[in-house]
C-alpha cells in the first residue's frame, strides 16, 4: 500500500452540510468574458415558496451548527432587488447570510439593506481597471467605474467586505501589484480564483508551469511583507505546510466531504459543486439530486450521502483515485467535481488545470518563496 | 497517517526558510485572533473560510 493511501480525510459524503448555496436568479447585469454561468441573460427567478421550503430544513440543520451559512450567488444576486431578496430571507432563522456581488448595483440603500441584515458580503473585481476588463456589461462596456462606486459605497458605510479576484494567465509581476492594489481598496479577505474552464467558458487554463509558481511565490512575498489582508490561498498553504511540519497534516481535511447543496431558482438542488447547475449531460442528465418541491432538502441529502449514485459515485471513485495516486491529496482533498468534468468530460479522472494552477503550484510557489528567503 | 518517507511531506521539512515563515504567519494570526492588530478591517479576526463559505473543498477549518 502507498503511503499516500493513508490519508484520512474525504471519505463518502456528509449528510449534513455547513453551507447551501441559493440562486435567487439565473439573471446576472454583467457579461463577463470567463463566466461559466449559462443562463445569465435571463431572469428566472426563486420564488418565496421554494425559499420556504429551503429554509424548512436549513433551519434545523442550523439550530444543531455554531454556523450556518445561506449563500445568495447569482446571477448577480442584488439583480431581483432588495424586496424580493429580503422576502427569500424571511423564513430563514439562525443563519449567516452572505451575498457574493459584482458590486455594480451597490448603493447607499443596499447598505443599508445588509447592515439590516447583517449580510457578509463579497465582491468579484479583478484589480485596478485594465485587470478588471473582462468584467463587462452586454454590449462590452466596461463596468470597472460602477464596481468602484459600489466599493465606494460600502467603505463609505463601513460594510466589511471580502474581494475575490479572477487571474487570467498568472504570471510573474503580477502578484505585488494586485496585492497592493487590494491592500489599498479596503477589503478584510481576498481569494484569488486562478481561470478555470467550466460551464460556458471553454477558453483554455493551460498555463506555463514556472510562470504560475512565480506568481504564487510572488504573492507570498507580498503578503509576508504586509500581512493585512486574509490572503485565502496564501494562508491556506502555510497551515498545511504547518500542519505538516507539526505532524499533524492529516487532521486538516474534513472527514467527509461537504455536500454543498446549490438549489437554483426552481427548486433543483446539485449537490457538491454550484458550478454544474444549469448544465445537462446525455450521460449525467441535469445532475440534480432532487427538488425540494418534491422531498425535503435533509431528505435529498442523506439520500444521496447514503447511497451515492450517477455522477457523485463517479466522482468519489475519482476522490478515491486521487488519494492513491496523488502527493498533494493531503493538502487538496481530491479535484473539484467541475473540473474534472469540464476539462475530462467524466468525474473519475485525476489531475485537472485547476489542480495545476490552484493547488500543486500554489504550494510549490509558497515553498519557492520559503526556500528564497 | 502519511509515514514520514512521503516526499512532498520531506520536501516541507527540508525547506529550510518555511520555519520563519510559518513563525510569522503563526504570530499574524495570533495578533488577528486576539483582535488587537488595529489594521485590519475586518470587525473581528474570522477565518478565511468564513469570509468565503464558497470556498468549497478547501474547508481544513482549524479547531476554535
Amino acid at each position: 500500500m502507498s503511503s499516500r493511501e493513508l490519508w484520512t480525510g474525504m471519505r463518502g459524503l456528509s449528510a449534513v452540510p455547513s453551507y447551501v448555496i441559493l440562486q435567487p436568479t439565473t439573471l446576472c447585469n454583467l457579461d463577463c468574458a470567463y463566466c461559466y454561468l449559462p443562463h445569465r441573460a435571463a431572469d428566472r427567478r426563486m420564488s418565496a415558496e421554494v425559499a420556504a421550503l429551503v429554509a424548512g430544513t436549513v433551519n434545523r440543520w442550523a439550530a444543531y451548527a455554531p454556523r450556518f451559512s445561506v449563500v445568495w450567488h447569482g446571477g448577480e444576486p442584488l439583480s431581483v432587488g432588495r424586496a424580493a431578496l429580503a422576502e427569500l430571507m424571511t423564513p430563514f432563522v439562525g443563519v449567516e447570510h452572505h451575498v457574493q456581488t459584482n458590486a455594480t448595483l451597490v448603493d447607499d440603500a443596499w447598505c443599508g439593506f445588509f447592515a439590516e441584515h447583517e449580510v457578509r458580503v463579497g465582491v468579484s473585481v479583478d484589480g485596478p481597471q485594465e485587470l478588471t476588463g473582462q468584467r463587462v456589461a452586454r454590449g462590452g462596456r466596461p463596468a470597472y467605474d460602477q464596481i468602484m462606486r459600489g466599493i465606494g459605497a460600502l467603505r463609505a458605510h463601513r460594510i466589511p467586505f471580502a474581494a475575490l479576484c479572477v487571474v487570467t494567465d498568472p504570471r510573474p509581476g503580477l502578484a505585488t501589484r494586485l496585492y497592493e492594489y487590494f491592500l489599498d481598496l479596503g477589503c478584510y479577505a481576498l481569494g484569488i480564483n486562478v481561470e478555470e474552464r467550466e460551464g460556458v467558458n471553454t477558453r483554455s487554463t493551460t498555463y506555463p508551469e514556472e510562470g504560475v509558481r512565480a506568481f504564487w511565490a510572488e504573492l507570498a512575498g507580498a503578503w509576508r511583507a504586509e500581512p493585512r489582508i486574509e490572503l485565502r490561498e496564501i494562508e491556506w498553504a502555510l497551515r498545511y505546510a504547518g500542519a505538516t511540519l507539526a505532524g499533524a497534516a492529516d487532521e486538516l481535511l474534513p472527514r467527509q466531504h461537504d455536500p454543498i447543496p446549490t438549489v437554483a431558482y426552481d427548486g433543483t438542488v446539485v449537490l457538491l459543486s454550484p458550478e454544474l447547475a444549469g448544465f445537462t449531460d446525455p450521460t449525467y442528465g441535469d445532475f440534480s439530486s432532487g427538488n425540494v418541491r418534491d422531498a425535503p432538502l435533509d431528505e435529498i441529502v442523506a439520500r444521496a450521502a447514503a447511497g451515492p449514485a450517477g455522477w457523485i459515485a463517479e466522482y468519489l471513485a475519482g476522490v478515491e483515485a486521487c488519494r492513491t495516486s496523488c502527493p498533494y491529496f493531503g493538502f487538496c482533498g481530491g479535484a473539484h467535481a467541475a473540473n474534472r468534468y469540464f476539462e475530462h468530460g467524466r468525474f473519475d479522472g485525476t489531475e485537472t488545470d485547476h489542480c495545476r494552477n490552484s493547488k500543486i503550484r500554489l504550494l510549490e510557489g509558497v515553498l519557492d518563496h520559503a526556500g528564497a528567503h | 497517517m502519511p509515514e514520514p518517507t512521503d516526499p512532498l511531506t520531506e520536501r516541507l521539512r527540508g525547506t529550510a526558510g518555511l520555519g520563519p515563515l510559518l513563525a510569522e504567519a503563526e504570530a499574524v494570526w495570533r495578533t488577528r485572533a486576539a483582535g488587537a492588530d488595529g489594521a485590519s478591517a475586518a470587525p473581528a479576526w474570522r477565518p478565511f473560510e468564513d469570509a468565503f463559505p464558497t470556498f468549497y473543498q478547501f474547508t481544513n477549518r482549524p479547531p476554535r
